[in-house]
């Protein structure tokens, strides 16, 4: 007889055949794709090059150690470039974070406040530039930010006030110390993505129970300490998800910045996936891009960690 | 009745899949018709006179068929570099001869069999310049369609020149006339520039402009030993205080505000910029995508000194695949394609670059029949010359040379500071490939 919480010969048949073909497909289009860069970026690798005859490795493409990963801390164009990539991409992280939490948090309680009907339309409209092609939105923003046609700059003008010279391109221009292409793309994004962490947050304040507020009431608590003491601790789970999920995406920053700026002014708003994607298919260092590409694995694995050690929570309401 | 354990199910279902992947073809059956594809990047000129010369190709040939595929430049470029460690990629592949040298000197290209074309031979009837982009360590591999030249031409915006009261078509002798003329185009709303009057800050107008700017007062930019660089010599520093000089003292560009979306061609065309320093291509561009656009495409002087002298790319041409099954069909299509006057012809023709075919260039009428805005530079071409091995070819003109020169010329750096630091980095970048 199988032990209690075990399962049967015919459900267990059952959960592998379903378990084997996405097992199998994750093995061979992520697990191989991931230990393949691993051991790329052990190579000075060029796919240009025909190399050894086990998977073209050795010989033209030749065995370097952890020289690529040496090299991130050399004088050298590329690893210069690299590492205003890690710093870029921090910043531009560690600003969105706080500023998506502190617009999303806030007006999903407003929303899940109002009016069904209200609520529906809100959601929706907020939601549409998440599921709006990136590119498109990409072009949008490079057309409002135009210095000498774009919407923001005539806008600025009409008010009496002059406009920077140009929002995306001028090297010299910085806003407390933070370049101004850099808050140009933050606002460009944080329009873009705010909508989904605001569908997540609305989702969980309609989860929460409101015998739990109720009996804060009666308790005499305001809608502040209701705020601090009832809803936050309860959210934690979804913090935790939305923290995760925002600084992983920022982390993986892209489009909008190849789009907008192509990293440019001066690699002011060059990230890192920007920098591995151009050393591997422009420049055809795929070793090199390998190698940055586990740096920011081990970042994002690190955030990750970080963040479920302080954020998770041990009970369930 | 026997029962499987998980694991035996997946080893069982990997195997079928891994058989599946692996398993070799079913033998080719002996047929008499042969099978070849061609891989190119998407280019509606460039695909469609292609697909024409293929189909002609079919037709004198009906032994062989060929198979023409296209992808979007970025994919493409990416295609090729995933597809050739696979040995999956096309026996034909046309490639800008710039690279041709990275993926031959790697092995992933055919040389050119001796009976198809010799390099002797090929000096005889094929520019020097597009040529020797497809000659790699005394071998070469494959032949060029196009003679890419970005030195010395530029549109010119009538309406500006009319406008500012200017004889047009101009005629420049030397710098000091088209300055003074792009000082009188220029425009600006407050300290905003509305209008540039000589646009020269494009990726590749930039390092052209250095490399050529170096030659034309005798000096090189390679140093000693042909393989690092020399961008601190006297005619480098030169060419950039120049540059600088025009964009901070006469103001005919603003680096900050005419890049990115107002780059060129795209400002031009918009009616931004007086005189813009660019290909012929985009004159053929201009033609197609903005047909109530009026302009000229004029040859400029040399920017220094009364000689022309200049560095250039190896354009568009065709290359075999060293995975190729089917050599001797590739080598027709390829030869074709590249030496065969008329669909020589045919390909610049429609595809509106300039001719690698010095026979094409000798009897230029059917060529300006349909690009009459290449006249003006036809005669630069015999005073080119290919740009030689400059290790990464992208990363000298777009992250070192661009970078360094549109710092000197926004005020960030001094010429001698981006001078210095353009020679540091190039010379690092040769040291970083060369010590892995």
């Amino acid at each position: 007889m199988a032990s209690p919480g075990s399962l049967r010969r015919s459900q267990r048949r059952f959960a592998f055949s379903v378990m084997t073909p996405i097992m199998i497909y994750l093995m061979i289009f992520s697990l191989l794709p991931m230990i393949w860069a691993v051991i790329l970026g052990f190579f000075d690798y060029s796919p240009a090059r025909v190399g050894g005859t086990i998977f073209g490795l050795g010989e033209s493409n030749p065995f370097v150690g952890i020289r690529n990963y040496l090299d991130m801390f050399s004088d050298s164009q590329p690893a210069t470039v690299f590492r205003k990539s890690v710093s870029n991409t921090f910043l531009f992280t560690f600003l969105i974070l706080p500023l998506n939490l502190a617009i999303t948090l806030p007006l999903a309680i407003i929303i899940e406040r109002s009016h069904a009907r209200v609520k529906g339309f809100f959601r929706a409209v907020y939601f549409l530039p998440t599921v709006t092609s990136a590119v498109a939105v990409a072009l949008i923003w490079g057309a409002i930010y135009n210095p000498q046609a774009g919407l923001l700059n005539s806008m600025i003008r009409t008010i009496g006030m002059t406009p920077p010279k140009a929002w995306l391109s001028d090297p010299q221009a910085f806003v407390f110390g933070i370049p101004l292409a850099m808050v140009a793309l933050i606002v460009a994004h944080l329009w873009q993505d705010f909508g989904y962490n605001l569908v997540i947050f609305i989702a969980a304040l309609q989860g929460i129970p409101q015998n739990l507020r109720d009996a804060a009431m009666v308790d005499g608590a305001n809608e502040q300490q209701m705020f601090w003491y009832v809803t936050l601790p309860l959210l934690q789970p979804t913090l935790l998800f939305v923290c995760v999920m925002t600084i992983l995406s920022s982390l993986q920053m892209f489009i909008l910045a190849q789009v907008m700026t192509a990293g440019g002014p001066r690699e002011q708003t060059t990230t890192m996936l920007m920098s591995i994607y151009s050393n591997a298919f422009r420049y055809q260092n795929m070793g090199w891009a390998a190698a940055m590409s586990m740096v920011l694995f081990g970042i994002i694995m690190l955030f990750t960690i970080v963040q479920f050690r302080f954020l998770r929570s041990d009970w369930e309401y | 009745m026997r029962s499987y354990s998980p694991v035996r199910w997946l080893v069982l279902i990997m195997a079928l899949v891994l058989a599946s992947c692996s398993a070799a073809a079913p033998a080719a059956p002996v047929a008499e018709k042969v099978t070849i594809r061609m891989w190119s990047h998407q280019n509606s000129a460039f695909n469609k006179v292609n697909q024409e010369l293929i189909d002609q190709f079919m037709k004198e040939n009906p032994n062989i068929e060929v198979k023409y595929e296209t992808f979007p430049y970025d994919q493409f470029i990416q295609t090729l570099q995933t597809s050739m460690p696979a040995g999956t990629e096309a026996d034909v592949i046309e490639m800008f001869g710039s690279w041709v040298c990275n993926y031959a000197t790697g092995g992933r290209l055919q040389e050119t069999p001796a009976e198809v074309m010799s390099y002797t031979k090929a000096q005889e009837i094929f520019y020097k310049a597009p040529l020797d982009g497809y000659y790699c360590d005394g071998k070469l591999y494959g032949m060029p369609n196009e003679y890419n030249l970005e030195y010395s031409g530029a549109l010119v915006n009538p309406e500006l020149y009319k406008a500012a009261g200017i004889a047009f078509p101009p005629e420049y002798k030397d710098y000091n006339g088209l300055i003074a003329d792009a000082k009188k185009m220029s425009a600006f709303s407050g300290e905003t520039m509305t209008t540039a009057g000589f646009h020269f800050t494009g990726g590749d107008a930039l390092g052209f402009i250095m490399l050529g700017g170096i030659l034309e007062q005798g000096g090189n930019y390679f140093a000693d030993d042909g393989k690092h660089f020399n961008f601190e010599s006297k005619e480098a520093l030169n060419v950039i205080s120049t540059l600088t000089r025009y964009a901070r003292e006469d103001k005919v560009i603003d680096p900050t505000l005419f890049s990115g979306d107002n780059g060129l061609p795209g400002a031009f065309f918009k009616g931004q910029v007086g005189i813009a320093y660019i290909g012929p291509w985009a004159a053929g561009v201009g033609l197609v995508d903005y047909p109530d656009v009026k302009f000229e495409y004029v040859a400029l002087p040399p920017m220094f000194g009364s000689e022309y002298k200049f560095a250039a790319d190896a354009g568009w041409g065709k290359v075999v695949s060293a995975n190729t099954k089917h050599s001797k069909e590739a080598w027709m299509l390829q030869n074709y394609l590249t030496i065969n006057r008329a669909n020589a012809l045919k390909f610049n023709q429609i595809s509106g670059t300039v001719p690698a075919l010095k026979e094409l260039v000798d009897n230029p009428a059917e060529i300006l029949a349909v690009a009459p805005y290449m006249q003006p530079i036809l005669k630069l071409l015999p005073h080119g010359q290919y740009l030689g091995n400059v290790t990464d070819r992208d990363q000298l003109f777009y992250e070192i040379i661009a970078k360094n020169l549109t710092d000197a010329l926004n005020g960030t750096m001094t010429p001698e500071q981006a001078a210095a630091k353009m020679n540091a980095e190039a010379n690092a970048m040769v040291d970083s490939k060369a010590s892995k």
